[in-house]
């Protein structure tokens, strides 16, 4: 880290630690009452307690194998259904105006007819976290495919090569970029609707910790949990975008600062 | 050895627009012709056609007496931009055109061409961190890897500065020396014409055929100092005012030249 690094992240941190500082303060002197919005301190004894009793980490667990596992179906179907589309006029005629259409739902008003349907255990859960990774990568791949530059295609066949000698060398390598983007809007959205997921009902999960808070009138650890998601919303971006940085060296963009 | 024939080529677009008509252009083996033309004429059209990336409307081109139907393998190209593939290493740009070359040769093919256009060492980088000019010589090395018959290339070097491309020519015609393909160059710089060319092809547009074809009699290597080149200048420009004259004849140019200048 260089010093222009650390000043940054100094001037970042200087707003959130003087609000906590101040919020302490406050509610050590008797200023401010402190039961529904918990000092810093009461915040991290809480973190303390459930990490010691091993809760918040089956929680996080919980969490996790729900984005992860939705993630990954999402994912895949969008990049699969976006390729197809992508690379057929038919299949774009055929089904891009139907995809539209579903994704003109709110993805929220999935979930009484996922519940019908699918049961209000994991697999409803599943679907829903699903369906709101499928969307941003569905047409991050369509029209990434779409964009694909015309005389970078041309050189690929004066050059002989055709049909899936193209799309290996060419078109795959130039829909990198935005698939990844996607990609990242993807997991965002994944870690969104496990939330709306966890709040439908669950015995276990960061979600599940939010409401029994609120039934429970612990806001400490309802705020616990929403920093837990942030920390962990964060981190896994920063592992997408650190496990895919070695596909996108090439890249002449701003990008290579992030 | 490879003779390029363009017999009839004409090309009409999906919107009408006649891009072509009744082309004809033989390119004996080794032979380096280029096409001169002012813009519309057709010249990215005809290259584009004899390129294989797309259909004509009529006429044949015949590698050989064999009429080729698309791309093919002793047909090379360098197109007016570099379009090197981004995501590839310089290294592996100019391998990207040997796809039909054994691995070991083709590596070794890399490196030799690498040194020829200056640019040993710079196998390992991207395109992103090369010039123009640095560019455009790894495109015309991929074009070359492959040894091909046949090279096409359009205005490959009018987005550079003149001292850039005038080593460009050297290095063009030292590669052409050692490997001979017919080449086929698009231009309307009539300098490199005259400098690069054995016969000198000039279009007349709307549509897009031969006005007049001239042999380029100088010997190699060419010097642009002497009288000899500087007449052989003035007739190449000399047929263009011919092929404007005609255009402004029969009404089909832009406008007319104002009767005071
Ligand atoms: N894909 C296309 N569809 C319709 N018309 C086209 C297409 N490509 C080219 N044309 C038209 O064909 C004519 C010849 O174009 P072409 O690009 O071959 O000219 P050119 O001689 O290469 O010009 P320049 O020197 O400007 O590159 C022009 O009138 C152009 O508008
Ligand atoms: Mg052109």
């Amino acid at each position: 880290m260089n010093w222009g690094n650390l000043r940054g992240w100094l001037t970042a941190l200087a707003v959130p630690v003087a609000l906590g500082v101040a919020w302490e303060v406050a509610v050590r002197t008797g200023i401010a009452p402190g039961r529904l919005m918990p000092p810093p301190s009461r915040l991290a004894h809480t973190a303390g307690a459930l990490a010691a009793s091993g809760e918040l980490q089956t929680h996080v667990a919980a969490t996790m194998t729900r984005v992860a596992i939705g993630f990954g179906i999402g994912a895949f179907a969008g990049t699969v259904i976006g390729m197809v589309t992508g690379a057929s006029e038919t299949a774009r005629r055929l089904l891009d105006p139907s995809i539209q259409a579903l994704r003109a739902i709110p993805s929220i008003a999935w979930v009484p007819i996922f519940i019908l349907w699918l049961g209000i255990f994991e697999t409803s859960k599943l679907a829903l976290i699903a369906l709101g990774v499928f969307f941003p990568v569905y047409l991050g791949m369509l029209s990434a495919i779409q964009g694909v530059d015309r005389k970078l295609v041309e050189v690929g066949r004066v050059f002989g090569f055709s049909g899936i000698g193209i799309m290996l060398r060419i078109t795959w390598p130039a829909v990198l970029p935005t698939w990844i983007a996607s990609l990242r809007s993807g997991l965002g959205l994944g870690f969104m609707f496990v939330v709306a997921a966890e709040l439908m009902g669950a015995s276990e999960g960061l979600g599940y910790l939010l409401l029994d808070g609120q039934q429970m009138g612990r806001a400490d650890s309802i705020l616990v949990a929403m920093i837990v998601f942030a920390l962990l919303g964060k981190a896994s971006d920063g592992v997408l975008v650190a496990l895919t940085r070695p596909l996108l060296r090439w890249q002449d963009t701003v990008r290579s600062r992030l | 050895m490879t003779t390029l024939a363009i017999d009839g080529l004409g090309k009409t677009y999906a919107d009408g627009t006649e891009a072509l008509r009744d082309m004809h252009i033989m390119a004996r083996s080794g032979e380096i012709v280029a096409i001169l033309g002012g813009s519309g004429c057709g010249k990215t059209t005809l290259l584009r056609l004899t390129a294989g990336l797309d259909q004509p409307s009529a006429g044949v081109i015949a590698i050989d007496g064999r009429p080729i139907g698309g791309t093919h393998p002793a047909i090379s190209a360098v197109f007016q931009e570099p379009r090197l593939l981004p995501w590839l290493t310089v290294g592996r740009n100019i391998a990207f055109g040997g796809r039909r070359i054994a691995k070991p040769e083709r590596q070794r093919r890399v490196g030799d061409l690498l040194e020829r256009i200056g640019l040993a060492g710079y196998g390992a980088r991207w395109p992103k961190d090369l010039s123009g000019g640095q560019q455009q010589r790894v495109a015309i090395a991929r074009a070359l890897i492959g040894h091909p018959a046949i090279l096409l290339l359009d205005e490959p070097f009018s987005a550079l500065d003149a001292f850039t491309r005038a080593s460009l020519h050297e290095l063009l015609l030292a590669l052409w020396q050692e490997l001979r393909p017919t080449i086929l160059v698009v231009t309307h710089d009539v300098d490199e014409a005259v400098f690069l060319a054995d016969r000198v092809v000039v279009m007349r547009p709307r549509p897009g055929r031969v006005h007049e074809a001239m042999t380029i009699g100088l010997p190699r290597p060419r010097n642009k100092l002497t009288s000899e080149y500087d007449i052989t200048r003035r007739n190449v420009l000399r047929a263009i005012d011919r092929s404007l004259a005609v255009d402004r004849a029969t009404g089909s140019g832009f406008g007319t030249v104002s009767p005071w200048v």
